[in-house]
């Protein structure tokens, strides 16, 4: 009897070992930015013996849920944080520093530039990218078309647009000329609205992040080119209270143009084949185009033991291998040495998402969720009050007033 | 004599002590889950707002800087003036509508139980789902409001109800009327029904006018039954929060921000816990003294009718 219990515990503990070998790494990722990510860890799965268990977590609600697992240490070894947080994370002490690893990595210097600048807090690198993401514009070409414009052509300046939104309203019905989420969603906005003042030299930031830089005569232009088209009924009224729910309304085929991410060329292509669509970057006020630089930075929580397991797995995701599934499901290459080879056979139109990376920004700040995403944040409540309110002058001065108070609270 | 009235005060007393004991061994139970679930978090509430409590990172003693902050932060007043004006205005939009339903459901006239079951099942919808279902009804383009008043030849066009201050805060009101007036009418109705048929005999054979019956024996009759359903309005009210999150994100232009909606927001998404909770103690004083000035107005402790 006792023998047979002895066999039987060695039996379990052999058996625990032979599992403990091959480790489960827990790992989060954010909503709404497509399969690219889930797609490489289930390939990863599939070859490797280390298991990735993947959590989704709703966009909205992820960096509180993060920060609440931290609290309770019930943390996951690793997750896929918006980029734009990781400087908070990783100034709170909750990251886990990845320098020299990181540097040590033979394509370091070819990595999404902007991803390492926002992951690297006091000269030390805490996060590093994993999806990338740049805003663009698309338009329509059927609606083109009809309208009796050169479909191939993409328009370069702001004025052209507007004159092809008034042509393709002339459709008439429920067919609109443009479309954005104006109903106060900061991130959307932040993403789609702030290269037009970008292309021209201005930004809503100082460059150290710490002076608010709202009123200038370039963003003064940005909003009067968004209240002329609205004054024209060029773009559909749920837009003024669109709080990101329909930002891919270009989708319904009802849209002429409409500024997007690249990950909508994936949705484009792989769900709305029926929709002709064309892409170009976001031309600036004065013509000159920008973009957004966003995406999910790779973070690691601070003392997991599983660090090797999780080393290997991003090493995995930048090898050529995994960069082609994350690209196939529509997220650009975040390697710019082998970006042109990964993709080679992907639909042509993911080009221009990367070229955007090029001319691409994104703010630097600790304080992007309190002075930008907020939903009642002075930027999101600017967009609607300068786009869509009587008092533009007013809804300027507020805002600039209310991102200083903000900033000059959080130093 | 002396040692025997001496011995059954003592018995009297030890009896009456003994009663206490049993008395509270009874609500014990109650006891508990008030102290589990009320007392310690708003004990543990009025620590944390002692503190810089971020959610990251370590909590550091600031005395009442939280409470001091308070009185500077425009926001905070912002919020504080919405909120008593969304209060008034919904207090009295649902009592203007469900005084006359409950007047109207409590004589018995046929099918007034489908009367009354119409009326009271909104109530039975939770307020995020009516916040949601009320979001499609008001939708511009897919939803119910804006075409029919189209079609009705009300509007010009389709216009967006959500998208300007005016219109957003008159759907929200309609919808929490249409939501909450059912609960209030019940209430209402149970006070009705208290009042002894022949207290109105009587007033009416002295020859007291509709009018009259109601202003001098309906309305004093109703004090307490009023003074609860003012209070579950008030506090209801004050505690909006659902219907301004869900329908309009505290837009348009952040001009629907209520006090629960700052405190969320100074919580979970600025991470101040600590300033999260100063401002709810504030709020829970505010709510405190309001239902007091409220029973002291409609004298609810006074025993005579």
């Amino acid at each position: 009897m006792f023998t047979k219990l002895m066999a039987a515990t060695a039996l379990i503990s052999a058996s625990m070992i032979s599992v403990a070998s091959a480790e489960t790494i827990s790992m989060w990722v954010r909503s709404g930015i497509g399969d690219s990510f889930k797609e490489v860890v289930k390939a990863y799965n599939a070859a490797h013996e280390n298991k990735v268990e993947l959590t989704e977590v709703p966009f909205a609600e992820l960096v509180q849920k993060y920060a609440t697992a931290i609290a309770g240490g019930q943390a996951p070894d690793a997750l896929s944080l918006d980029l734009i947080y990781t400087p908070a994370f990783a100034a709170a002490g909750q990251l886990e520093d990845l320098t020299d690893w990181a540097k040590a990595l033979p394509y370091f210097n070819s990595l999404s530039p902007s991803h390492v600048k926002l992951g690297t807090y006091e000269d030390k690198i805490y996060g590093l990218p994993l999806t990338v993401e740049t805003s663009i514009f698309a338009w329509n070409k059927d609606l083109y078309k009809k309208a009796g414009l050169d479909p191939e052509k993409a328009p370069a300046t702001w004025e052209e647009i507007t004159a092809n939104a008034e042509k393709i309203r002339g459709l008439g019905g429920d067919t609109y000329g443009f479309y954005f989420s104006g109903g106060g969603c900061g991130g959307c906005m932040i993403f789609t609205f702030t290269p037009l003042t970008w292309g021209a030299g201005a930004d809503i930031l100082s460059a150290d992040g710490k002076t608010a830089t709202l009123d200038t005569p370039q963003m003064r232009k940005a909003v009067d080119i968004y209240r002329n088209m609205i004054a024209k009924d060029l773009v559909p009224a749920g837009a003024a209270s669109d709080n990101g729910v329909n930002f891919l309304s270009f989708t319904n085929g009802k849209i002429g143009q409409q500024s997007l991410g690249a990950f909508a060329i994936g949705t484009l292509v792989t769900q709305h084949p029926e929709i002709d669509f064309g892409v170009t970057l976001i031309p600036g006020v004065d013509g000159k185009p920008s973009s957004f630089a966003g995406g999910d930075n790779f973070v690691v929580t601070k003392g997991t033991p599983k660090l090797a397991d999780v080393k290997e797995f991003l090493e995995y995701t930048y090898s050529p291998e995994g960069q082609k599934i994350m690209a196939k499901y529509g997220s650009l290459p975040t390697r710019g040495d082998i970006a042109n080879e990964v993709l080679e056979g992907l639909d042509p139109r993911l080009k221009v998402g990367l070229d955007a990376i090029a001319v691409a920004k994104t703010p630097y700040t600790l304080q992007f969720n309190d002075l930008i995403n907020s939903a009642n944040g002075p930027w999101a409540t600017f967009t609607n009050a300068a786009i869509y309110g009587d008092d533009v002058d007013g809804a300027f001065a507020d805002a600039q007033a209310e991102m200083q108070s903000i900033i000059d609270a959080g130093q | 004599m002396m040692t025997s009235s001496l011995t059954s005060t003592t018995r009297r007393s030890r009896l009456k002590r003994k009663s206490g004991w049993r008395g509270l061994v009874y609500i014990a139970p109650a006891m508990g889950l008030v102290t589990i679930f009320f007392v310690l978090p708003v004990l543990f509430t009025l620590w944390m707002s002692l503190h810089k409590w971020p959610l990251l990172g370590e909590p550091a003693w600031i005395g009442l800087r939280n409470y001091t902050r308070m009185f500077t932060d425009a926001r905070f007043f912002n919020a504080l003036g919405f909120t008593a004006h969304y209060t008034l205005i919904v207090t009295i939009a649902i009592f203007a509508v469900a005084f006359p339903l409950a007047l109207f459901v409590e004589k018995q006239r046929p099918l007034v139980s489908l009367y009354r079951t119409i009326v009271f099942l909104p109530v039975v919808v939770g307020l995020a789902s009516a916040s949601l279902l009320w979001v499609w009804l008001a939708n511009v383009d897919s939803g119910l409001f804006a075409p029919l008043f189209d079609m009705l030849g009300l509007t010009a066009g389709r216009i967006n109800l959500l998208a300007k201050f005016d219109t957003a805060f008159m759907t929200i009101i309609v919808m929490v009327v249409w939501k909450i007036a059912g609960f209030t009418m019940i209430i209402l109705l149970t006070g009705l029904q208290a009042i002894p048929t022949e207290l109105t005999e009587a007033a009416r054979i002295d020859g007291a006018g509709g009018w009259q019956r109601f202003r001098h024996l309906t309305l004093p009759l109703m004090r307490r039954t009023m003074a609860l359903a003012l209070i579950l309005s008030v506090t209801g009210s004050i505690l909006a929060f659902d219907q301004f999150y869900i329908m309009t994100s505290g837009g348009p232009q952040n001009k629907m921000i209520s006090v629960v909606y700052y405190i969320f927001n100074q919580s979970f998404v600025s991470f101040n816990l600590g300033y999260g909770a100063a401002l709810s103690i504030a709020l829970l004083l505010i709510l405190v003294t309001l239902s007091v000035v409220q029973l002291w107005l409609l004298k609810v402790g006074d025993e005579r009718p």
